[in-house]
């Protein structure tokens, strides 16, 4: 989970290598232990070390691991040479390593070649059957072939055997999105939650998809989920706070009819309304007044 | 950082040595055969003058408090980390030219 001090770290050295100041081995390890996909600047900043014999040779052990990342990235970046020759090089040092077995086949992914890197895959997982990298890869790969049932069903497969893999649940949850199927999206979100609870961006894409699904009940667990958001994150969120203000707006309306009790609903509302109001002011002057003519209609209606 | 190192060293010397004075005045008390009620006032001021320095060091030696709330500004969460084992290269960056010259070795 990226907070923000590390963002900010990470941005600062991107820019202090960018122009020129050292730091690109602290750059990389950052970016890595993040999980960040920063792909350009890691091959641009990873080539300039592993160019330099003596920068390379100053990294000791860690060299290899360095060649895996630029590789990935050089794949993400289309400069598939460069890839391919780095993994020749981890070839030569590491024989027989599964780990440059699934760099190789996710080459042959990157290239578009489908069936080679299926059977690359498969032969890997002949010898450990059990390898949850390549069972993802292999979702992965489907999912980027456009054959997304197929990825759903072998996501859902996967998520049989290993139920407690966080960023399999994540990718399911966005396929389901992606097709609009909310109820079982919803699902998703409340596995990693359950598992999860203090990380607010799952609570925010579980408010998210309650919103879009609709009715009295959804809008009112939605609400309670931006707010427990707002609370994670100290007040920060902007998303958080919009969604209050949307939902009980809806609410309102789907409402209309029935007896209005006055509960603390209209405090949250004005509180986030409030809270909103501020950061406009501070973050984005030009748009303020186009904020409060949009709370204006929303609390009319 | 050294400032307040001497400054504890230096408050840890002066609590030992009112511990040294209070266990002689025990002594003391115990040939003249009198009631231990209490520490003579030097060393009573003696101990404060202690444990006010070991705290100033104890606070000041290890540096910047860092915050431990999960929702304060510098520790909330602004981004997932991306899920890098579902990466795919299928994408639109295939079409844009990267201006990055081949590896030489």
């Amino acid at each position: 989970m990226v907070s923000k001090t590390e963002e900010e770290q990470v941005n600062r050295l991107e820019s202090q290598v960018e122009n020129g100041g050292g730091g690109a081995w602290e750059y990389l390890c950052l970016v890595r232990k993040l999980k960040l996909r920063r792909s350009d600047k890691v091959l641009k900043f990873g080539l300039s070390i592993l160019n330099d014999p003596k920068k390379r040779s100053a990294l000791g052990p860690e060299e290899w691991t360095l060649y895996e990342e630029v590789a990935v990235a050089a794949m993400d970046c289309q400069c598939l040479d460069v890839a391919k020759e780095f993994t020749k090089v981890l070839q030569k040092k590491f024989p027989g390593s599964k780990r440059v077995g699934r760099l190789e086949a996710m080459l042959l992914e990157a290239k578009g070649s489908w069936a080679e890197a299926e059977k690359a895959y498969m032969s890997l997982l002949e010898d450990n059957p059990l390898d949850q990298i390549v069972h993802k890869r292999r979702a992965a790969m489907a999912k980027a072939q456009g054959n997304i049932p197929l990825a759903i069903e072998s996501l859902n497969k996967y998520l049989e055997i290993f139920m407690a893999d966080q960023d399999a649940w994540r990718e399911l949850a966005e396929i389901y999105v992606s097709l609009q199927m909310y109820k079982q999206a919803a699902f998703c979100y409340e596995e990693l939650i359950l598992s999860q609870p203090t990380i607010p961006l799952f609570h925010l894409s579980y408010a998210d998809v309650l919103y879009t699904l609709g009715g009295l009940e959804n809008l009112q667990t939605a609400k309670k989920y931006y707010a427990s958001t707002i609370d994670l994150t100290g007040g920060k969120n902007t998303r958080a706070l919009f969604g209050i203000c949307l939902c009980t707006a809806a609410i309102g309306q789907l409402t209309k009819g029935r007896n209005k009790e006055d509960k603390e609903n209209s405090q949250l509302q004005s509180l986030s309304a409030v809270a909103l109001e501020k950061d406009y002011k501070q973050r984005n002057q030009s748009k303020h007044s186009l904020l409060t003519a949009t709370l204006k209609s929303l609390k009319l209606s | 950082m050294g400032v307040g190192f001497v400054v504890g060293v230096l408050g840890v010397l002066i609590l030992s040595h009112a511990a040294y004075s209070t266990i002689q005045y025990r002594a003391m008390l115990k040939i003249t055969e009198e009631e231990f009620s209490g520490p003579p006032i030097n060393v009573v001021v003696e101990l404060i003058a202690g444990l006010m320095l070991c705290m100033w060091a104890a606070l000041t030696v290890p540096g910047k408090f860092l915050s431990i709330l999960s929702h304060s500004d510098e520790n909330r969460v602004v981004a997932l980390p991306e899920n890098l084992d579902f990466m795919i290269f299928n994408h639109r960056g295939k079409a844009i030219p990267m201006g990055i010259d081949a590896k030489l070795k």
